[in-house]
């Protein structure tokens, strides 16, 4: 047995591994840090939530602040404009592309050595918060959605500065990426892949090829794909259970392990691009890379749409009561869905639980039903551990919480 | 010494922010500056960076660059006569070590202080500080990591700034986090970098007052760095996420002067936590006027009303937000419509934290009652009689044929 300590992951985790003749034979993973926001959550003013739950999370707290006020907002039957709809979706997706940006250079092309332009990247990063900013007032940890709508009421200005920064971006993406075209790959893709090719492990990583995303929104609809069907993911059938030795549950749908994230939301939303890589890789870390920057090429285009169709005549926000009651809802971030249950009783929370999306990658299953990161992993060279792990882009503080 | 004593020792002077020291004072101080800079000077930094190369080739001209300095002169509360000190300084600053660790965190200052702004401060932050080690943001990972931080406390033993993010869980048993394959507890690895550092700068409102994971019921036993370590001088920057530029303020007081700057009873550096983000709100107008927003959406939202009545901590909250801004000073909440959430002061996970106006909430005012009580004097009565201005306020509006019976 030997422990291995991964750290880089915003927070750290230990790796329990048995490695025979070089490959993994089997792995558990343990989560040792707690905040124990939950029990914090617990008892307090509903609207409270608003103000501790983005900070659950320091790299996608804004989805935790949207999660939240749309779980108050089911709780009590309210329904916000088209406009704010819009406007949460814009900064969300800010904060999904600049993570994948974030991941893929800073933690893959580190951990592989590959050189790249840090300045650039910075620059769109810094571009994209900005972006963000102009709606939601800061990043990280912005306050400006709430049960009814968001506070910012942008005006034509506001949408243009927007959209002139959401244009040269999609520049900046083409002279990092050029096209998406997996028969012609460029620049960065190129680099990444001939490295991955030069490693052999082009195939490595493999999970159940089982995917599933709860949310839905302007880029993907709620779905799980299971044996080549798609299907409805129903809220009802996640289960968490604690897991012995780690401050991490374990979550499954019908008994199941789930792939959830970028991989998850190109195969159900479709695209050739991720389609044929699929097709040769299967849900390798290959696919698994690829997706994640793909989507994020994607997304672009979304917050534009999205800054191009918004009607800014519509209310910003509109008034809600809130009501007792419990309800639960799924948001997209970046990692994958990210669930948050809530029960109000005399307008105070009886109960908070919130399922995160490296949850779901990240499980400890047993010897008949491994989880998906032991699937991943088990059979695959002890070498390469390190790198198949952090194709997931785990965030271990949110895991948790 | 305990705390409360400490506390005491700075007491209601230590709020007054004191701009204007005079001639001699300055004086003295630009000597001991350009002293310290010369010796600094003769270091040879770890990595031998030229600052001016690395703006050429980053298409920053030397006029950006000096623009840039004055401005973080001024922030700094620094006479204008100190720019070019303090563009050595910024040129200097890879002379001066930084390790950075996170606790109990969620990486939120980290990601702020990843992308901290002005004309490509960035390139100054990564290429000239001499960050020595940070988990998140460095290449090794694992054991390689914790050798190279092992490193790092030898070389740099006595010399380095050892910058804090995350609180530090002392309750039931401290099983709650350990870091490494050591298994230390947070407390021991803070308490063991601590001994050999220079100062400390906890950054966040977690790493100053224990932040979330310190709210109630605390889960963990959350505290704050200075609840831990008594034997450094501490420098507390809070807020949820801290101000990157206040960040690099602290990092270049420290180069320019070889001290860390002047605090206030909170151990926060006057230059950013003298003012109340209420004392230069770009809606602080709308205050004095008595307009408000009076519901999510209304017209006075559109029109940016004072936030005050929708639960805006903005008068009691010290912090520099209303001048910095965030993300290049593109905006910041108020900016977004929603008031401020007090995230820097102590204790906002419990006492601030909710979207209700003060009057409804029984609590003081901020220690001191800000700091230029002559200027504030109609906030303030309205604040202390907060109730009462509420009503007032309310009734007015309600005459005006705007709404009623929405005030509870």
């Amino acid at each position: 047995m030997r422990v291995e300590l991964l750290e880089k992951i915003e927070g750290e985790a230990f790796l329990d591994m048995e490695c025979e003749r070089g490959r993994i034979q089997n792995i558990y993973v343990r989560f040792p840090h707690y905040r124990g926001i939950e029990e914090i959550l617990r008892s307090r003013p509903a609207l409270d939530a608003l103000v501790i739950n983005p900070r659950i999370c320091g790299i996608c707290g804004h989805a935790h602040l949207i999660a939240t006020a749309m779980v108050l907002e089911k709780v009590s039957g309210i329904v916000p404009t088209q406009k704010a709809k819009k406007i949460r979706e814009i900064t969300r997706f800010c904060e999904i592309v600049q993570n994948h940006l974030k991941w893929f250079y800073l933690v893959i092309f580190v951990q592989l050595g590959l050189p790249f332009d840090m300045d650039r990247v910075q620059r769109i990063i810094r571009e994209i918060n900005k972006l963000l900013a102009i709606f939601g007032g800061q990043w990280p940890h912005s306050s400006y959605a709430l049960p009814g709508g968001v506070t910012c009421d942008p005006t034509q200005l506001e949408i243009l500065q927007a959209s002139h920064i959401a244009q040269s971006l999609q520049r900046e993406f083409g002279l990092l990426f050029g096209d998406f075209d997996i028969k012609n790959l460029q620049k960065d893709l190129k680099k990444l892949f001939d490295k991955l090719n030069r490693l052999d492990v082009l195939h490595l990583g493999k999970g159940y090829d089982r995917f599933i995303v709860f949310g839905s929104d302007g880029y993907v609809q709620n779905a799980k794909l299971l044996h080549g069907k798609i299907r409805p993911a129903r809220l009802e059938y996640v289960k968490e259970q604690e897991q012995p030795k780690s401050f991490a549950k374990r979550v499954t749908y019908k008994g199941k392990f789930y792939e959830t994230g970028p991989l998850a939301r190109t195969m159900i939303r479709g695209g050739t691009f991720v389609k044929r890589l699929h097709r040769r890789y299967k849900d390798s870390l290959t696919t698994r890379i690829f997706a994640r920057i793909y989507e994020a090429a994607q997304l672009l285009q979304n917050i534009k749409n999205n800054l191009s169709t918004l009607d800014l005549s519509q209310e910003s926000a509109i008034e809600a009561s809130l009501q007792d009651g419990k309800a639960s809802i799924a948001i997209e971030a970046a990692r994958g869905s990210l669930i948050h249950t809530v029960e109000i009783e005399n307008q105070r929370i009886k109960n908070y639980s919130i399922v995160t999306p490296t949850q779901w990658n990240l499980s400890n299953g047993s010897k008949d039903n491994l989880s998906l990161i032991q699937k991943a992993l088990v059979g695959a060279p002890c070498t390469h551990t390190d790198l198949i792990f952090r194709t997931f882009d785990i965030c271990s503080v949110c895991t948790t919480h | 010494m305990n705390r409360e004593h400490l506390r005491s020792l700075f007491t209601t002077k230590s709020a007054r922010v004191d701009t204007n020291k005079g001639e001699e004072y300055y004086n003295s101080l630009y000597k001991r500056c350009r002293a310290r800079l010369d010796e600094l000077k003769k270091i040879t930094p770890m990595r031998n960076i030229d600052i001016a190369q690395v703006l050429e080739d980053e298409g920053i001209s030397r006029r950006d660059f000096l623009k840039w300095a004055s401005a973080t002169t001024a922030m700094l509360m620094l006479p204008a006569s100190f720019t070019p000190l303090v563009a050595e300084a910024a040129e200097l600053m890879n002379r001066i070590p930084v390790i950075w660790i996170e606790l109990q965190d969620c990486a939120g200052n980290s990601e702020a202080f990843i992308r901290a702004d002005g004309p490509k401060v960035d390139e100054i932050i990564l290429e000239i500080i001499s960050l020595e080690f940070h988990e998140t943001l460095m290449a090794p990972a694992g054991h390689q990591a914790e050798a190279q931080l092992h490193d790092a406390v030898e070389h740099f033993r006595g010399k380095y700034l050892l910058f804090v993010e995350g609180a530090i869980p002392v309750g039931r048993g401290r099983e709650w986090c350990t870091i490494g394959a050591s298994g230390e507890t947070f407390e021991e690895h803070l308490t063991k970098l601590a001994n050999d550092a220079a100062a400390i700068v906890a950054v966040g409102t977690c790493a100053t007052f224990g932040g979330v994971p310190a709210a109630a019921p605390n889960p963990t036993g959350a505290v704050g760095v200075m609840d831990v370590v008594n034997n450094k001088p501490i420098i507390n920057i809070p807020a949820c996420p801290a101000n990157p530029a206040n960040m690099v303020g602290v990092i270049l007081h420290y180069v320019l002067t070889g001290q860390i700057p002047e605090l206030d009873s909170l151990l926060r550096p006057k230059f950013a936590f003298g003012y109340r983000i209420h004392d230069n709100c770009e809606r602080r107008a709308h205050f004095d006027a008595g307009e408000f927003v009076e519901e999510w959406g209304d017209e006075g939202a559109k029109n940016n009303f004072c936030l005050y009545k929708m639960g805006c901590k903005g008068p009691m909250t010290f912090n520099n937000c209303s001048i910095v801004r965030y993300n290049e000073s593109v905006n910041w909440p108020i900016g977004a419509g929603h008031g401020c959430i007090g995230c820097s002061e102590p204790g906002f996970w419990d006492k601030y934290a909710y979207e209700r106006p003060m009057a409804d909430a029984n609590i003081k005012m901020a220690p001191n009652g800000g700091v230029e009580k002559s200027v504030d004097q109609f906030g303030l009565a309205l604040l202390t009689a907060a109730g009462v201005g509420i009503a007032i306020h309310a009734a007015a509006s309600a005459i005006g044929g705007k709404k009623e019976g929405e005030e509870k």
